[in-house]
C-alpha cells in the first residue's frame, strides 16, 4: 500500500493517507523514534513513541515490543498537552492497580510490563479523542562485542514465535494473529502484518561515543547517514525520511585497535564517592606470545529447519556447515542434527572428520529444508546424546524464533554441553541467544540474512576451536566484580567486567587465567577520575544492573524447582531492580495524569499496534491462509513461500529495493513457478536449492569460491584430485587463493583453511631445495607468496568452483612455476 | 462489593470479574472492544458486570484452550449467539483434490507447521499418482 502524508492545516498535525483509498489510515500509533548513546560496553536509548487517537472515543492502546540484549526498562516520561509526568518503578501488582484505578477513573494512564522472554506490553488508556500523547521510553541495553568493535541491535518489530501451545491464524489477507497459551499471563501480542508499509514510521539517530575512536560506521539492516561531531562524538541517522516496522536496526561499530593487548576502561566515581566502571579486555591478550597447539574437536551441528528459516536463512546455514567441514581434520569428530518438531541426526553418533563421512554429511544436509515447528531444546538435547560423556561443542544455527526460553534455557543448563549459537534473522531474538550461549559457557553471533551467514559460521567456528583462557579470576582490593567472568574467553570475543569499588582512584586490578600454555596471571592498573565523571560511572551501573537483572531473569525457570526457591529468585530479582532502579519481569513502571475533564463513565477502546513481519521471515509458516476450504492443486503445489523468500533475500542492496525492481524479481520467480513435473523431480530430490545455488554462481563473488574450495578441503588438508601431483597443485592454487584475498594462517576468515592447506603441503612436498614446490612453499610461509596475477575465477571452473579440470590446474601452476622463476 | 438483585443475578466490578474468571481487566477490555463480548451492564467508576460475563470468559478460554485464536472465537461466538447447535461445533475441513478421482480432507484447526507436514506428504502422494515421480506404482507391481 503506498501513503501519502497530508498536513492537516486544522489542527497542525499530520495524517497518513492510503493512496488506494485517499482515506485516512487511522493509526493507534504514528511513529516511533529511537536516540540515544552507544557506549564501548552498551546503549542507553531513548525510544519515543507517538500515539494519537483517530477513534471519537477514549483509547487504550498497547504497543508490544521485544527487550535488546541485556537491556532493562528504567524509566518513562508521558508527555501531551499541558503536562509531562515521570513514571514510577513498582511491584508488578501495585503497577497494575494503580494503572486499573487510573482507567477506572478516566485519567490518562500508561505501564510498561516486561513479560517472559523480555516482551514488554507498553500500554496507555484513556487517550481522549483527537489527543496525541508521547510516551518517551529510557532503556538500557548490551551490545555484542567483538575484539574490534561492537555491534549493536534495536528491534523495531517482534517476531512470530513458535510455541508447542501456541495459536495462530491467519485473519484476511496478509494479516496473522498469534496467541500464546495462560502461562504467559496474558501478554498481549501485536497483529503481524505481511506488507508493513502502512503502519508506523520508525526512525533514529544515534550517538556513538567511543573513547578509543571509531574507524567505522555501518548497517546491513538500513541506510545510515554517519558523521563526526566536534567533540570527538560521531552521530549516525536513518538517511531516509522515516522507514517501516519490519526489522531490526543493525549497527556494527568498528573501533580503532590501539594496541594489540589495549584495555578499555570506562566509567568513574559516582557523587556519592563510590567508583563504577567496565573494563573491555581483548581476547587477544590473554594469547600474547602464545603458540597454538594442535587439539582436535568434537562439535555438533544443530540445525534450524523450521518453517521460518526457509529461503535463504537455510541455504546460508547449510553452506555454512560444508564450508566448516572443510576444516575437519581425521581426528575431528563431528555430528549434525537437524530439527523442527521432530528431530533427525546424520548419525546415531559422533563421526570422523573422515572423506565419506563428509560426503554423507553433504547428502544429509541437501535433504534438509525449512518445514515445521521450533523444538530447539530437542534439538540440543540430541546433540548432547550424541556428545555423551566425553563432552564437546555444540553450535546451533537458528533464528530463535521461540517462546518460552525460560524453560529451554533451563534445559541447556541441566545438559551440561557448551553451546555456541549463530542467530540469523531480521529480527531480534538476539537476548535469548546471548544467553543460551551465556548460560552455557559459549559464543553467540547474530547475523541479517543479507549479510555472509556462512562466513561468519566459519569465523564462529575458528572461535570455537581457540579457546584462548579458562578458570578466570579476578581480582582487586575493594571491589566488587559482578557478574563473574566467564568459564572460557574464546578468539575474537573480548572479556568484559563490571565493577563496583568502594571509591579509590587508583586501583590494580589482578586477572589470573589458565591459558594454553598454563598459568598465566596480569595485573592491570586503573585509574578513575574524580570530576566529571559521575554521570559515565552511573552508566556503567545501570550496564551492569540491566546485565545483572537479564542473567537472573534467565534462571527464573530451574527444573524440579521449589516453590520456596521460586519466591527466593523472585525477591533476589526485585532487589536488583529496585537496587539499580530497572524494571524487569516483577517490576513495571507506571504513571498515571489526572487531567480535568477525566470522565470516569466511559470505557476505553483497547486496540493494538500492529506490526510488521520481519523483512525474511516467511508468512505462511507462521499464519496459514486459506480463503476458501476447497483448495485447487496448484495452490498445493504453490512453492512460493521458499521461492519468493529466496529471490527477495538474494538482493544484494541494503535499503529496501524499489518495487519495480522487486516486482521484476516476483517475475522472475512466477516463471520458476510454471509448474511441470521437472521441478517436482527436483523438488523431491532435495535438490531444489542446488538449482538456485547454480543459477548464483554464474557471477560468483571471490568470497563465494572461497567458501566453495574450503569446503572441499579433504580430511589431511589437501585438495581433491586424481594423484598425488594433481592434489599437491589443486592445494597449492587454493592456498594461493585464499592469501590473495588477505586470510592467512594467523587472521582473517579462513585461518583455519589456510593453516591445513599449509600443514598439507609441508608433509607432501619434497625436500629437495631445488625443486619449485619447495622454493614456492618457503616463499608462502616467508609472508611473501608469489603473486596471483591470474585471479581466483580463472582456478576455477566456471561456475562450480570445482578444481577438476586437471589440464587447466597445471597450466596454472605453470604460471605461478614460472613467476617463482623469475624472483629466484 | 457485590450486591444481590432482586432478579438473584450477583452484580460484579471488573476486579471481582477479573479475580473470578483470572483474566485481567485490560485484557477483558481487549475482548469488549473485539466484539467478543458485551461492555458492562452500567459503565464508569463502579461498572457493573453480571454473571453472564464471567460465563461468556469460560467459554473464551474454552475456545482458546481448544487452538482457536481470538478471531476464530469471535466466529465461533457470533454463531453461537444466534442458535447454540445440539451437535457440537462442526470442525473445517480442507480439501485437496490431489488426482483427478482422489480427494484428501484435512482439519482445517492444525497448526501451519503441521498442516505444512501434511502438505508435503499430500504432494508427494500427488506427484506419485500423476506418474510423473521417478518411482510409480507400476514399478512396484512389475516386481
Amino acid at each position: 500500500m503506498a501513503i501519502g502524508v497530508n498536513t492537516d492545516h486544522k489542527n497542525g498535525t499530520f495524517s497518513i493517507i492510503s493512496s488506494a483509498t485517499g482515506g485516512e489510515v487511522k493509526l493507534s500509533m504514528q511513529e516511533l523514534m529511537l536516540t540515544g548513546t552507544i557506549l564501548p560496553v552498551g546503549a542507553v536509548l531513548r525510544v519515543r513513541h507517538v500515539f494519537r487517537s483517530g477513534e471519537d472515543e477514549p483509547v487504550e492502546i498497547i504497543y508490544a515490543f521485544g527487550l535488546p540484549r541485556d537491556a532493562a526498562l528504567r524509566r518513562f516520561r508521558i508527555i501531551g498537552d499541558g503536562f509531562s509526568v515521570e513514571s514510577e518503578l513498582k511491584p508488578v501488582e501495585e503497577a497494575e492497580k494503580i494503572y486499573e484505578k487510573g482507567i477506572e477513573s478516566g485519567s490518562l494512564s500508561s505501564l510498561a510490563r516486561q513479560y517472559r522472554d523480555g516482551v514488554i506490553n507498553l500500554s496507555v488508556g484513556n487517550i481522549r479523542p483527537g489527543e496525541t500523547v508521547v510516551v518517551d521510553l529510557e532503556l538500557i541495553a548490551g551490545v555484542e562485542l567483538r575484539d574490534d568493535g561492537l555491534r549493536f541491535r534495536f528491534p523495531f518489530t517482534l517476531a512470530p514465535t513458535y510455541h508447542s501451545q501456541a495459536r495462530s491464524s491467519g485473519i484476511g489477507k496478509g494479516v496473522g494473529e498469534l496467541e500464546l497459551p495462560p502461562e504467559f499471563d496474558n501478554l498481549v501480542l501485536p497483529q503481524w502484518m505481511k506488507d508493513a508499509e502502512g503502519l508506523h514510521r520508525i526512525g533514529f539517530d544515534l550517538a556513538v561515543v567511543i573513547p578509543q575512536g571509531v574507524t567505522e560506521v555501518g548497517s546491513p539492516s538500513h541506510a545510515i547517514r554517519f558523521r563526526h561531531e566536534n567533540d570527538g562524538h560521531h552521530r549516525v541517522v536513518l538517511a531516509p525520511e522515516g522507514d517501516i516496522p519490519d526489522r531490526d536496526l543493525v549497527l556494527d561499530v568498528q573501533t580503532r585497535v590501539t594496541g594489540e593487548e589495549s584495555v578499555g576502561v570506562t566509567g568513574g566515581l559516582m557523587e556519592d564517592g563510590r567508583g563504577h566502571f567496565a573494563l573491555l579486555i581483548p581476547s587477544t591478550l590473554f594469547r600474547a606470545g602464545e603458540t597454538r597447539p594442535a587439539r582436535s574437536s568434537r562439535l555438533v551441528f544443530v540445525v534450524d529447519r523450521s518453517g521460518s528459516m526457509s529461503g535463504e536463512p537455510m541455504i546460508q546455514a547449510r553452506r555454512a556447515i560444508e564450508a566448516c567441514l572443510g576444516t575437519m581434520a581425521p581426528g575431528d569428530q563431528f555430528g549434525i542434527v537437524a530439527f523442527d518438531d521432530r528431530i533427525e541426526s546424520l548419525s546415531e553418533s559422533m563421526l570422523d572428520g573422515s572423506q565419506r563421512s563428509r560426503e554423507m554429511a553433504r547428502n544429509f544436509l541437501n535433504m534438509v529444508d525449512a518445514r515445521g515447528g521450533t523444538e530447539l531444546a530437542a534439538g540440543f538435547m540430541a546433540a548432547a546424546k550424541m556428545l555423551g560423556a566425553e563432552g564437546g561443542d555444540v553450535m546451533v544455527l537458528t533464528d530463535g524464533q521461540v517462546s518460552g526460553t525460560d524453560a529451554i534455557l533451563a534445559t541447556a543448563r541441566s545438559a551440561g554441553i557448551r553451546i555456541h549459537c549463530l542467530g540469523i534473522g531480521s529480527s531480534s531474538q538476539d537476548r535469548f541467544l546471548t544467553l543460551l550461549a551465556r548460560e552455557t559457557g559459549g559464543v553467540s553471533r547474530f547475523v541479517t540474512p543479507r549479510e555472509r551467514v556462512d562466513l561468519e559460521a566459519i569465523e564462529l567456528y575458528a572461535s570455537i576451536g581457540t579457546p584462548v583462557a579458562s578458570q578466570i579470576k579476578v581480582e582487586a582490593e575493594g571491589v566488587d566484580f559482578a557478574p563473574a567472568p566467564p568459564p572460557t574467553i574464546f578468539a575474537g570475543n573480548p572479556l568484559v567486567l563490571f565493577a563496583e569499588s568502594t571509591g579509590q582512584t587508583e586501583t590494580v586490578v589482578h586477572l589470573a587465567w589458565k591459558g594454553a600454555d598454563g598459568q598465566r596471571k596480569l595485573d592491570l592498573p586503573v585509574s578513575l577520575s574524580r570530576r566529571g565523571e559521575a554521570d559515565a560511572a552511573n552508566t556503567v551501573r545501570l550496564l551492569q544492573g540491566a546485565q545483572l537483572i537479564t542473567n537472573l531473569e534467565a534462571q527464573g525457570a530451574k527444573v524440579g524447582e521449589t516453590r520456596r526457591e521460586q519466591d527466593r529468585w523472585q525477591r533476589m530479582l526485585s532487589n536488583l531492580s529496585l537496587k539499580y532502579g530497572l524494571a524487569c519481569q516483577v517490576t513495571s513502571l507506571v504513571a498515571v495524569v489526572k487531567r480535568r475533564g477525566d470522565q470516569s463513565a466511559v470505557i476505553p477502546k483497547t486496540m493494538v499496534v500492529p506490526v510488521g513481519m520481519p523483512g525474511q521471515t516467511s508468512f505462511d509458516a507462521y499464519f496459514a491462509t486459506f480463503g476458501s476450504s476447497q483448495v485447487d492443486r496448484s495452490a498445493l503445489f504453490s512453492m512460493e513461500s521458499s521461492l519468493r523468500g529466496y529471490m527477495m533475500t538474494s538482493s544484494p542492496q541494503i535499503s529496501k529495493s524499489s518495487d519495480r525492481d522487486r516486482l521484476s524479481r516476483m517475475d522472475a520467480v512466477d516463471d520458476c513457478l510454471s509448474v511441470d513435473a521437472g521441478h517436482f523431480a527436483l523438488l523431491r530430490e532435495g535438490s531444489l536449492f542446488g538449482l538456485f545455488s547454480r543459477q548464483e554462481s554464474d557471477d560468483p563473488e571471490p568470497v563465494d569460491l572461497l567458501v566453495q574450495l574450503a569446503g572441499q578441503i579433504e580430511p589431511d588438508g589437501g585438495m581433491p584430485g586424481g594423484n598425488s601431483d594433481e592434489r599437491w597443485i589443486a592445494t597449492a592454487l587454493t592456498l594461493l587463493a585464499m592469501l590473495s584475498e588477505g586470510h592467512t594462517a594467523q587472521a582473517g576468515v579462513f585461518r583455519l583453511h589456510v593453516a591445513r592447506l599449509l600443514g598439507f603441503l609441508r608433509t607432501a612436498t619434497p625436500p629437495d631445495a631445488a625443486s619449485p614446490r619447495r622454493l614456492f612453499l618457503e616463499m608462502v610461509e616467508a609472508g611473501t607468496p608469489p603473486p596471483f596475477k591470474d585471479g581466483l575465477e580463472k582456478i576455477t571452473v566456471r561456475g562450480s568452483a570445482v578444481l577438476k579440470e586437471v589440464q587447466a590446474l597445471e597450466r596454472h601452476w605453470k604460471i605461478v612455476e614460472k613467476s617463482l622463476v623469475t624472483r629466484k | 462489593m457485590s450486591r444481590e438483585p432482586e432478579n438473584g443475578e450477583r452484580e460484579l466490578s471488573l476486579s471481582e470479574l477479573a479475580e473470578r474468571s483470572g483474566t485481567p481487566p485490560r485484557t477483558i477490555r481487549f475482548y469488549i472492544a473485539r466484539g467478543l463480548m458485551d461492555g458492562p451492564i452500567k459503565a464508569g467508576r463502579g461498572a457493573i458486570y453480571s454473571e453472564e460475563h464471567l460465563a461468556r470468559l469460560a467459554e473464551i478460554k474454552d475456545w482458546q484452550s481448544k487452538g482457536l485464536t481470538l478471531t476464530e472465537v469471535g466466529r465461533r461466538l457470533a454463531g453461537a449467539d444466534r442458535a447454540r447447535p445440539a451437535l457440537g461445533e462442526p470442525i473445517g475441513l480442507f480439501s485437496y483434490q490431489i488426482a483427478p478421482e482422489v480427494t484428501v480432507q484435512v482439519q482445517a484447526n492444525v497448526s501451519p507447521w503441521r498442516l505444512r507436514q501434511i502438505q508435503r506428504v499430500l504432494r508427494d502422494a500427488a506427484i506419485l499418482l500423476s506418474g510423473e515421480g521417478e518411482e510409480s506404482f507400476d514399478d512396484e507391481d512389475d516386481r
